[in-house]
């Protein structure tokens, strides 16, 4: 052998040396050194948790009467399927659930690494579940599983304050309320679309299971391991009277009907807020139209479509010009900065010039005080005294009364604040001055006043409280599954109208007169009704020069007068005059809550 | 025949050391396999085992004809594993690759025989030109040539690893039959050079691998996923193993080619690090006693055949056990002895026949 060959395969020797000390040190590093991350990965790699949905938690009213609940549903699955899945297994459950059969496949493909978990297909009704039963021989792989589908029983009733579910992604306000309050969203999660599902949303849902299973490397399941339980959503007992709250829709449903068969084809929507006064308990809160929350998956194409907005939550978020039911504001103001007192008269000639305009009432009253003001609505002597009083003092008298400015309702989410018509808000909008005629008109509730039902109720009620502003809510306790009481709703003052008693005295007994003498406004809806009732018809015209559009109907009231237990509001949209719709429907209502007085008093009359 | 003073020779050590590491491969052959669908347990054991006899049966039919024949039939043989490679092609069997020729009882894979084929047709080459190699560039442009050939008709199979293998056989060859380094050297800067053009013929998951192997988060369902799941095997074996048969990663079935491409990640979960160190110290031992074989041997012909099979062995053995720990690319290269594959187990124990008929031989003159 030559000495080159000889030298090189000793080199060569020296080179398979080192490739093997190579290997055996990347051995050591990855078995030794980094031995426990590799470990934790082939765990992982082991082990996956799938997640056991809780049962979300049911919504009752005062009388524990069920608004939402979970009812049974039937769930198409398909467990641990092959991406070639036998084709007419597909075409059958195509057929079946009236899908796509390139969605199913796309559905399996979507799986194929989490092949434990199975295939939520669809929901369906027990017809199609029981025809999918029938062909369970020729169906391989596809199974049935009851799932709990929530059911709202009441339908349109309450679905603006229910709200619904849906996999939308919700905002960042509600993701990051609900992380305060212990619920972290993940990207996909059914969560709840406005009204209490959505901002209950971290109470409602409970704290899914989760189950350990061994799956191996395509996720078919091997072994189930632990199993951590449920813990089911918490039940919300609510302030709401369901009974109320229906009847009020029909109420105000047929109302619209009405209108509509007299030729008003304005009149579209309408909405009432009953508040009790005593603690600020909403006890109804409706808006017509309304929806089904149970079909508003399949319906909200042609709900969005609707020019009359649906969906949306009028008493709530529907902010109007109130017109007359302002009345009580400008009274305040002006008995409060001493402008008049109790027996100043004025003169209604059914019209009134000052500072350049002229104005006119919808009658000649005559010579009139304060209490027959309110009584017979009378614009004159609200253009004179708003006048005298100015717009700055009727703007604070406007907030002390909580309107235009938000009641601290938060059970549901989203409350309109409106506005309150102001030098500052006429500058700050519209970069103009204040004119003193408007102030004419901001005195009877028009210009640039914007007031949400939900308000005027509440200022009803801080009427009827003689100056108590109670935070309205809904959720009157949260009760866990087990009947623990989590949360429980206390009367909350937020504040004081600084108002004296006097003042509010004189309001008071001019409501009271709107109902009971025979000048007042509404006197002839409530002539023979068992119980005494302060109110306010308000009539707002939308827009000068819209001749023959009639205006928004409204009307404010509590009773009983001398111990108020509710205060109300309803806003009828191109309803007419006050008294012509808003004040028969807010008749129709008090009726229905003092049913008892109202029966009674039938009674009496019979004998 | 076998003679005697022949058998005095003979090295008895490198023969053990194939039964063992075969016997090793038979055992993790069984532990990956038994936990697969397949109609009983023992199937593949049973399968690698017969070819594990015939390959016994192989080595004493090697022995008994002097090595100085196979440099005569040199050509012929190389010119069989041509025929052979082309009739793959031709004829071959499997879906996107075409490796195997059925012969109705059996599949003959031609590229693992070509190894063979390559190392003693270079052998008689270089052992005659020996002298000119150091001064002489021309001297060996002809085993350029000889390897062109099967690596081209490999490379349409596509097979990029056993191409690799030829090429590391061609230069280990013409280093140890001392060519000058310099020539070497230039060969090699003009392959790197005309890389771009291989690239572009590679298939597409072939690209792929080499690409996850330069970043194994790439693909992490595909090639880059075999890679991981294979390091997490190995990894998690620590220094003991989970125990033989006890592998998560292997009975779960995360390891892609768990009884072939990637049986050592098998013997890594398992065996832990004193499995997997044991397996390469007996692959070193193997080796050494092939390449000592080769110092001693009587002519250049015989340490070049040595050469050769030790420079196969290693290259196998670095690229299978490199690519399972993620530091080679991801090729279809088996690990001798070990994986499983009754072609590739036939054909190692080829090799290490002529290594022993070397070795048995070494003495000039007998009497």
């Amino acid at each position: 052998m030559s000495k080159v060959m000889f030298r090189r395969l000793r080199f060569l020797l020296m080179i398979v040396l080192c490739l093997f000390f190579i290997l055996g040190g990347r051995l050591a590093y990855l078995q030794i050194y980094q031995h426990e991350y590799y470990m934790f990965r082939a765990e992982e790699n082991r082990f996956t948790k799938m997640p056991i949905p809780a049962s979300r938690g049911k919504v009752l009213d005062q009388d524990g009467s069920e608004l939402i609940t979970n009812k049974p549903g039937f769930g198409v699955f398909l467990v641990d399927l092959d991406e070639g899945h036998d084709p007419q297994t597909l075409s059958f459950l195509a057929d079946m659930l009236d899908m796509e059969k390139e969605e199913i496949k796309q559905a399996i493909h979507e799986n194929r690494y989490t092949r434990y978990r199975p295939v939520h297909l669809k929901n369906v009704d027990h017809d199609t579940m029981a025809k999918i039963s029938e062909n369970r021989w020729q169906l391989h792989g596809v199974n049935i599983e009851v799932e709990p589908v929530r059911y709202y029983p009441y339908e349109e009733a309450g679905a603006h304050l229910m709200g619904f579910l849906s996999q939308a992604p919700p905002s960042d306000y509600f993701v990051d309320k609900w992380e305060q309050e212990g619920y972290n969203y993940r990207e996909g999660d059914l969560v709840g679309q406005q009204g209490i599902e959505e901002s209950w949303e971290a109470y409602l849902r409970g704290i899914d299971g989760e189950q350990l299973i061994e799956t191996n490397s395509i996720g078919q399941a091997i072994d189930f391991l632990d199993r951590e339980e449920p813990v089911p959503g918490n039940n919300l007992h609510l302030t709401l009277d369901i009974g109320l709250q229906e009847e009020i829709m029909n109420i105000l449903e047929g109302k619209i009907a009405e209108l509509h068969d007299d030729d008003n084809d304005y009149a579209d929507r309408a909405s009432a807020v009953a508040i009790n006064t005593k603690n600020g308990a909403i006890k109804a809160m409706a808006s017509y139209p309304s929806y089904d929350p149970n079909t508003v998956k399949d319906d909200i194409g042609e709900l969005s479509d609707d020019h009359r907005f649906p969906m949306v939550n009028f008493a709530l978020n529907g902010a109007y010009p109130v017109g007359s039911a302002y009345k009580m504001v400008t009274a305040a103001a002006a008995l409060e900065t001493g402008e008049v007192t109790e027996s100043s008269r004025h003169n209604c000639t059914g019209s009134y010039s000052a500072v350049g305009t002229t104005m006119s009432c919808h009658s000649t009253h005559g010579r009139l005080d304060l209490r027959h003001a309110i009584a017979a609505s009378c614009n004159i002597y609200f253009y004179k005294t708003g006048l005298d009083t100015g717009i700055d003092n009727l703007a604070h008298y406007t907030r002390e009364m909580n309107l235009g400015k938000r009641t601290g309702f938060v059970d549901i989410p989203g409350e309109t604040e409106g506005n309150v018509a102001s030098r500052e808000y006429k500058e700050e909008k519209y970069g103009e001055r204040w004119y003193q005629a408007e102030t004419m008109s901001a005195a009877i509730g028009q210009t640039y006043h914007r007031f949400t039902p939900l308000q005027l109720a509440a200022y009803t009620s801080i009427i009827a409280n003689n100056g108590d502003h109670y935070r309205p809510f809904m959720v009157d306790k949260v009760e866990s599954n087990e009947g623990e009481i989590i949360m429980e709703s206390e009367p909350e003052i937020l504040r004081q109208a600084d108002i004296t008693q006097q003042t509010f005295d004189i309001i008071q007994e001019g409501m009271l007169q709107v109902t009971a003498e025979n000048r007042g406004t509404a006197s002839h809806q409530f002539n023979d009704f068992p119980v005494e009732v302060a109110g306010k018809t308000g009539s707002v015209q939308i827009a000068r020069g819209s001749n023959g559009i009639p205006p928004h109907s409204l009307f404010v009231a509590y009773a009983p007068f001398d111990d108020p237990e509710i205060a109300l509001a309803v806003v009828i949209e191109h309803g007419g005059y006050g008294a012509e719709s808003a004040a028969p429907v807010a008749r129709d209502i008090l009726e229905e809550y003092f049913q008892e007085e109202v029966e009674e008093e039938e009674e009496n009359s019979d004998d | 025949m076998i003679n005697y003073k022949l058998l005095k020779n003979f090295d008895l050590p490198l023969f053990l050391l194939s039964l063992l590491l075969a016997g090793y491969g038979l055992v993790v052959i069984y532990s990956a396999t038994h936990v697969m669908d397949i109609p009983e347990s023992f199937f593949f054991v049973r399968r690698q085992a017969m070819w594990l006899g015939a390959g016994v049966v192989g080595v004493f039919l090697l022995i008994s004809i002097d090595y100085i024949n196979l440099s005569s039939w040199a050509r012929y043989i190389y010119m069989l594993s041509l025929v052979l490679l082309g009739a793959v092609l031709v004829m071959g069997q499997g879906a996107d690759v075409q490796r195997w020729i059925n012969l109705g009882f059996i599949d003959i894979q031609p590229s693992e025989y070509a190894k063979l084929a390559l190392i003693i047709v270079l052998a008689r080459v270089l052992s005659e030109k020996e002298s000119e190699l150091a001064t002489n560039f021309w001297m060996m442009v002809p085993t350029l040539f000889y390897t062109a050939l099967p690596m081209g008709l490999v490379f349409l199979q596509p097979d990029l690893g056993t191409a690799m293998v030829f090429v590391i056989i061609l230069l280990g060859l013409l280093y140890i039959a001392g060519v000058n380094f310099k020539y070497i050297l230039g060969l090699v800067a003009a392959a790197i050079a005309a890389f771009p053009f291989f690239w572009v013929r590679l298939a597409e998951y072939q690209q792929l691998r080499l690409m996850s192997f330069l970043n194994p988060d790439l693909d992490p369902m595909g090639a880059g996923y075999q890679l991981m799941q294979s390091m997490i095997a190995i990894g998690s074996g620590g220094v003991w193993g989970k125990g033989l048969f006890d592998g998560t990663q292997v009975s779960l079935q995360f390891l892609p080619e768990q009884h072939t491409d990637f049986i050592f990640s098998v013997l890594g979960e398992e065996l832990g690090f004193a499995g997997a160190i044991g397996l390469l110290v007996l692959f070193l031992l193997m080796i050494y006693r092939i390449l000592l074989i080769g110092i001693h041997a009587k002519d250049s012909f015989g340490s070049l055949i040595c050469s050769g099979v030790a420079v196969m062995f290693t290259f196998q053995v670095l690229v299978n056990v490199g690519m399972t720990m993620g530091i080679m690319p991801v090729t279809g290269l088996p690990l001798p002895f070990i994986s499983y594959g009754g072609n590739s187990l036939l054909v190692n124990f080829l090799a290490v026949g002529m290594v022993l008929n070397v070795g048995m031989r070494r003495q000039k003159i007998q009497f």
